[in-house]
């Protein structure tokens, strides 16, 4: 019995080490909600807001909602019960977290948006590169590049956007759109991935190249789709630039088919950029500061800080990623985070 | 009704599947701009592969009076697995093997080691261990796809070798390799199923598992390879899918397992168990891709292409079940 007892204590020991790990947290944990790790873009948000929090102190816990709106909700309850320093929330669902996001700041938790604005509700700080921007920066591009092919900005462009349940890219679709009905002589032509699944994306593109063979740019809402779409392209006997392929979101992938000359131009959320807009600010947002707006260079990028009616939010501007500046480390699709440290706002 | 009428009747409802799937090909064909053309229906059989693999693997278990839900993520981990050794982009180590070629039957070979440990494992917990095999691949399922993501960390592995890349871009008679490795699969598994003491087992099990053990069948046996079959072709599917794709995502191959049960039931495998037939489930999955493949042609509002989608398949199974009570009325 008494051995019993003793195993019993050195196992609840273990335990209790296990879940409150030696390494000191100078200003507390700060929690990630991160809505899916099924894409390249959010496994690298977790590392790089991992990496700038440390640096001015916090420590951070993610939670992964698996696309789950009530699985997101349900951790939301979680975390708040929890009491942390903070919670940044990257939504599943824009108006269904709404609630979650009040409960929190009424229990004295800052949130904060990260990459999936929320403006139903206050939160306390918003980072986005503005997916509805990104259409816009993809619609610039499309017209350039109908100009150097075509000769006017005339022609076939085959949208593949990810699963029509996600605001993420229909967000981009109404920005692009928005842009693009400035010129009548462009036809879109739209189909959803289903479950953003790379497979379906080629099978649409495989499709609409036998009943459009006149498509001129195919552009997909993610780096990965894009993958897909050269595969059906390369499948179908098309060479390297014969038809346009542009994405967003510079995923690693993306930047290797601009270096393979499959693809043309990323737009490039900025990741880095966006997580480290959030590190500069935690102090304040923690402390309940006023943070003042006015602009800011966010890791060499001029970035516009309003106050918006669901608070105060940073915009940092995507950019077209093309074969001139693929390799520019600056791209989160290198893969090579800065090295300065950043510096806290005062 | 006469003798002959009753055995045209007999004829049309074993193959209404067929009959289905070449009235909706006609009705698409008429109806939807640029549908009617080799290359759509190569496209429709290219694009059954991935699909009509994966369900052979489920129609073999469900044949049996089983489930197997894990067949998705066992693709998904084959393709992972293959993607990260032999693509040289993203998180691919891009090994390259001496003769080049070599690389196609050692990536399959590594594929259908995984999915059939995985099946192997299942069977064992459902045999053996006496478990629910709905909650046993249930589990399979979860813990397979966080095993893609726990190894992949989230990323993509692309840029498949192109020794093997070619099985998707080689076309003959304008149609890629790899749909023709799916039609073999299920000319072999037909066969096996049709002549083999394995097969008529499976059937019988499928069909009274307690009297198939008193007639001296080895049930447990048979049963067992039945998920390994399962998780290996489940594992061929994802191979399939990984040269289609050039590589692997974490999310690859998502949703494939309601399309799979779909197709299984349309082409007219009881999820009771011990009725089936794999040349009727591949007419399912090619009228799967047909209505697919419609809807990526006929320039529908994105936001209504998944309620056209279910609403057709309900349409399918609804003439399935229409072909059950005729079927019941004439016994």
């Amino acid at each position: 019995m008494r051995d019993l007892l003793k195993f019993g204590m050195v196992l609840l020991a273990g335990t209790s080490a296990l879940l409150n790990p030696a390494y000191a947290q100078e200003k507390g944990t700060v929690y990630y909600m991160v809505p899916t790790l099924l894409d390249e873009f959010q496994t690298g948000s977790v590392s790089a807001l991992e990496m700038f929090l440390e640096q001015v102190g916090y420590d951070l816990t993610t939670l992964n909602a698996d696309n789950k709106t009530d699985l997101q909700q349900s951790q939301m309850n979680d975390v708040i019960a929890l009491a942390p320093t903070a919670i940044i929330l990257a939504a599943v669902d824009f108006n269904a977290l709404a609630p979650s996001v009040d409960a929190a700041r009424e229990a004295g938790i800052p949130v904060i948006q990260f990459d999936r604005q929320i403006s139903s509700t206050v939160s306390d700080f918003t980072s986005v590169a503005g997916t509805i921007e990104i259409g816009y920066v993809a619609a610039e591009e499309v017209e350039r590049l109908l100009t150097e092919k075509n000769g006017s900005v005339s022609g076939k462009v085959l949208q593949v956007l990810g699963d029509p349940g996600d605001p993420y890219t229909l967000d981009i679709q109404k920005g692009f759109e928005e842009r693009m009905a400035e010129f009548p002589e462009i036809e879109i032509i739209s189909h959803p991935a289903m479950m953003w699944e790379a497979s379906n994306a080629g099978t649409i593109v495989s499709d609409q190249l036998l009943a459009n063979p006149d498509i001129d740019i195919i552009f997909s809402h993610a780096a990965h789709l894009s993958v897909a779409a050269v595969a059906a392209l390369e499948s179908a006997g098309k060479q390297p630039g014969e038809v346009f392929v542009m994405s967003s979101n510079g995923a690693p992938v993306g930047l290797d088919l601009i270096r393979d000359g499959w693809m043309q131009v990323e737009v490039e959320q900025p990741l880095y950029a966006q997580a480290a807009a959030v590190a500069m600010f935690m102090d304040k947002i923690v402390a309940e500061e006023t943070i003042e707006p006015g602009e800011y260079d966010v890791l060499g990028l001029p970035s516009e800080l309003t106050i918006e009616e669901w608070g105060p939010t940073i915009k940092i501007p995507g950019a077209a990623i093309t074969a001139e500046n693929v390799d520019n480390p600056a791209f989160w699709g290198n893969l090579q985070p800065p090295t300065e440290p950043i510096t806290p706002v005062e | 009704m006469s003798p002959r009428q009753r055995r045209v009747l007999e004829l049309v409802l074993d193959n209404l599947v067929w009959f289905m799937l070449l009235a909706v090909l006609a009705i698409f064909s008429a109806l939807i701009p640029n549908y009617f053309q080799p290359g759509i229906f190569a496209n429709i059989v290219e694009q059954s592969s991935v699909l009509g693999v994966m369900s052979i693997g489920l129609a073999l278990v469900v044949i049996s009076g089983h489930i197997d839900l894990s067949v998705e993520s066992v693709a998904a981990l084959s393709a992972m697995v293959i993607g990260i050794l032999f693509a040289s982009s993203g998180i691919g180590l891009g090994l390259t093997l001496t003769p080049g070629w070599l690389v196609v039957p050692v990536s399959l070979l590594l594929g259908l080691l995984v999915g059939g440990a995985i099946g192997a494992l299942n069977g064992f917990l459902v045999v053996k261990v006496k478990m629910n095999a709905f909650i046993v691949t249930l589990a399979s399922f979860i813990w397979v796809r966080g095993l893609v993501v726990a190894v992949s960390g989230g990323r993509s592995a692309q840029n498949l070798a192109d020794e093997v890349r070619w099985l998707a871009i080689q076309r003959v008679l304008g149609i890629p390799i790899t749909a023709y490795i799916a039609i073999l699969c299920f000319i072999g598994f037909s066969f096996m199923m049709a002549t083999t003491r394995f097969g008529r087992h499976l059937l019988l099990i499928g069909g009274n598992q307690a009297a198939a053990f008193r007639a001296g069948i080895k049930v447990d046996k048979v049963l067992i390879i039945a998920f390994v079959l399962a998780g290996s072709v489940a594992a061929l599917a994802g191979w399939l899918l990984a040269i289609r794709t050039s590589g692997a995502t974490a999310n690859l191959g998502a949703g494939m397992l309601f399309n799979a049960f779909a197709a299984v039931v349309i082409g007219g495998v009881s999820l009771k168990g011990g009725v089936g037939s794999l040349p009727g489930v591949y007419a399912g999955v090619l009228l799967l891709s047909s209505i697919n493949t419609a809807i990526n042609l006929m320039g529908l509002p994105a936001h209504y292409t998944q309620v056209i989608h279910g609403l057709l398949v309900l349409a399918a199974v609804l003439l399935d079940t229409f072909k059950q009570t005729i079927r019941k009325r004439l016994a």
